[in-house]
């Protein structure tokens, strides 16, 4: 009986999300046709570094709304791991240096979000000032582009291979797989959907925020030491357009404001949809400004679509 | 004295003349007449800007797109200029009617395309900053209108005109805001969506009322901007967004829309500049200043802006 249950529900997560994968799959298609050399193994490599970050900001964001929080510091966490990545890696070594900088989102994300649960104040604020106070940090660190990254790590992250990333990604979305089979996942869905009925049900909801605020910030500054490898330095402003993009890819993917509606497969649907978006542009050889614009018209356009079209099926 | 007390405009106003007297005494010339005048001509912009994030608060909503309609004006006003036009104030009517259009845009998608107030903003945004870089080219413009010079630094009776224009436009906002239908309307839209639907008010027009007035006020706070400065530049508006939101929340507005004042915005904007200059005092690095900024504005919120119990 669970099996089946289980696949019924699954399956009506995935036909919610079908318009959403035609448009992905379409572009796909449509980049492959304009770029051919994206189904070789370095173009594939190079498609994946631009999408990886994306989607763990994605994923980290995903989390956030899920309990009807937001967060504004996504680019300023991306940053503060990018130089935490930097500085610490010529002295301590690779391993350290990258437990230091989960470490560090661990931390942030935790404090924010103990803000948030403990002392009662909206998420968009608190990661608002966060992000002064986080970007701050990033710069107090590095105040001018530098560090450097391990070559090897660079390579691995980096190179020619993708599979490396595809195999992290995997490795990401079967963790929270097992985060949701977890009282601690269940919770976080009934923490956003209804938290007083969560509390009323003895779900100890401010440790369910506080804890998708720490893992949130752990993929954040995941994301900045995979930036960093990818560039092989830090940079203390690098993030600062994953604010609006980590937003954009968890909308697009269906992820409500509210909470407790969504799902992480939408919003790595959605943050894939936004990398190819902008691929294509950049291939039609775009200047980055027109890049901008047509990436504003297109969120709104991709939002506002699933409800036009509804009142229209709808009488 | 009880319900004094509780007011938050009423808190925030004191918290703002505390910190004015303890600086005045630690650092001279802090307290002085033109050091004061100076930090109000800043808290003007802010103060422009937080009356349409106030409005639109109120509402329910939430405007991501200030700092970049702020930086729009700046930008358009040079392009809207015609030789005929000497006295300057068809560009600046012009830049009005710009911004306002921008902040209706706003308020179409989100009342009729249902587009999230958030994704909206932040779409328009970026929307913005691209349309800007093209209209600007990454150089910087320079102030050749007599209007908007005599407001960035005339002034009259030795009292700033940027901050009379403030003084009037706060009057105009706290009469709609508090004795007019339509600010009724916004009080309702932000408390009960639904609730107000069915008490008859027009979601729509009200939701694109709020964002249009968000616009123009943000096209008023861009001119001040660049008669302050003698240029305007792509990114002159930046720093605008979290110091409007910060000053609706540190006067007492709750960020949940339904509930709040524009009377408590403007010491919030005050007390967001006298911050700065005090951070400035200190001579930090830039990063150390950020982190200073962020947690003071945090703490200060901690004081004013959280949200009640659940239980």
């Amino acid at each position: 009986m669970m099996p089946s249950l289980y696949w019924q529900i699954q399956w009506r997560r995935n036909r919610r999300l079908t318009p959403l994968y035609g448009v992905v799959l379409l572009l796909l298609v449509v980049y492959g046709w304009l770029f051919p050399g994206l189904f070789s193994r370095a173009g594939l490599a190079h498609f994946t570094q631009s999408w990886f970050p994306l989607a763990l900001v994605a994923m980290a964001q995903a989390i956030l709304m899920l309990t009807g929080g937001i967060s504004l510091a996504v680019g300023s966490l991306v940053s503060l791991g990018a130089v935490v990545a930097a500085t610490t890696m010529g002295a301590t070594g690779s391993l350290v240096s990258m437990l230091l900088v989960l470490a560090a989102g661990l931390a942030t994300g935790a404090a924010s979000g103990a803000i948030v649960a403990l002392l009662r104040l909206p998420a968009i604020i608190v990661t608002l000032a966060g992000s002064f106070i986080i970007g701050g940090l990033a710069l107090i660190i590095l105040p001018r582009p530098g560090g450097m990254i391990l070559p090897w790590l660079s390579a691995v992250l980096a190179g020619n291979n993708p599979t490396v990333l595809l195999g992290l990604l995997i490795l990401l979305v079967l963790g929270w797989k097992f985060y949701l089979a977890t009282p601690g996942g269940i919770a976080l869905y009934a923490a956003g959907e209804n938290p007083v009925a969560a509390y009323r049900s003895g779900i100890a909801v401010e440790a369910t925020v506080i804890a998708a605020f720490a893992i949130s910030g752990m993929l954040c500054t995941l994301a900045g030491l995979f930036v960093a490898a990818q560039t092989g330095s830090g940079d203390p402003v690098i993030g600062t357009t994953f604010t609006l993009n980590s937003i954009a890819a968890v909308v697009l993917g269906g992820v409500g404001f509210l909470g407790g509606e969504g799902t992480m497969r939408g919003a790595l649907a959605g943050s894939l949809l936004l990398t190819v978006m902008i691929n294509v542009m950049f291939f039609l050889g775009m200047p980055p400004v027109a890049q901008y614009i047509a990436q504003g018209i297109i969120i709104v356009v991709a939002v506002a679509l699933p409800h036009l079209l509804g009142r229209r099926l709808a009488p | 004295m009880k319900a004094l007390l509780r007011s938050r405009p009423l808190l925030t106003t004191l918290v703002v003349l505390v910190v004015w007297i303890v600086a005045g005494f630690a650092s001279p010339g802090f307290g002085s007449w033109p050091h004061l005048r100076y930090m109000l001509e800043l808290a003007s912009v802010i103060g422009l800007v937080g009356a349409g994030q106030t409005v639109v608060v109120i509402a329910g909503g939430i405007d991501l797109s200030v700092a970049a309609i702020v930086t729009l004006s700046t930008i358009a006003l040079p392009l809207l200029s015609w030789s005929f036009d000497t006295t300057g104030a068809i560009a600046v009517l012009g830049v009005l009617a710009l911004s306002t259009l921008v902040g209706l845009v706003n308020g179409i998608g989100i009342a009729w395309l249902r587009v999230h107030p958030m994704i909206m903003t932040l779409a328009m945004a970026t929307f913005l900053q691209g349309l800007l870089i093209l209209m600007a080219g990454g150089s910087a413009v320079t102030l050749d209108n007599p209007i908007v010079a005599w407001l960035g630094s005339a002034r009259p009776f030795g009292f700033s005109a940027c901050i009379m224009l403030w003084i009037v436009m706060s009057g105009l906002v706290l009469v709609l805001l508090h004795a007019t239908p339509l600010g009724a309307r916004f009080f309702a839209l932000g408390a009960n969506p639904l609730a107000a639907r069915l008490s008859g008010v027009n979601i729509r027009a009200t939701t694109l009322c709020a964002y249009g007035i968000s616009g123009l006020m943000c096209g008023l706070a861009g001119l001040l901007a660049l008669g302050m400065n003698g240029q305007g530049y792509v990114g002159i508006g930046d720093p605008y967004l979290l110091a409007s939101i910060a000053a609706v929340v540190l006067g007492g507005t709750s960020i949940l829309g339904g509930r709040g004042t524009y009377g408590g915005t403007l010491p919030g904007a005050v007390l967001l500049v006298t911050i700065t200059a005090l951070i400035t005092v200190v001579n930090a690095s830039p990063g150390l200043r950020d982190v200073l900024f962020g947690t003071l504005v945090l703490g200060l919120l901690l004081l004013s802006g959280r949200e009640a119990k659940r239980r």
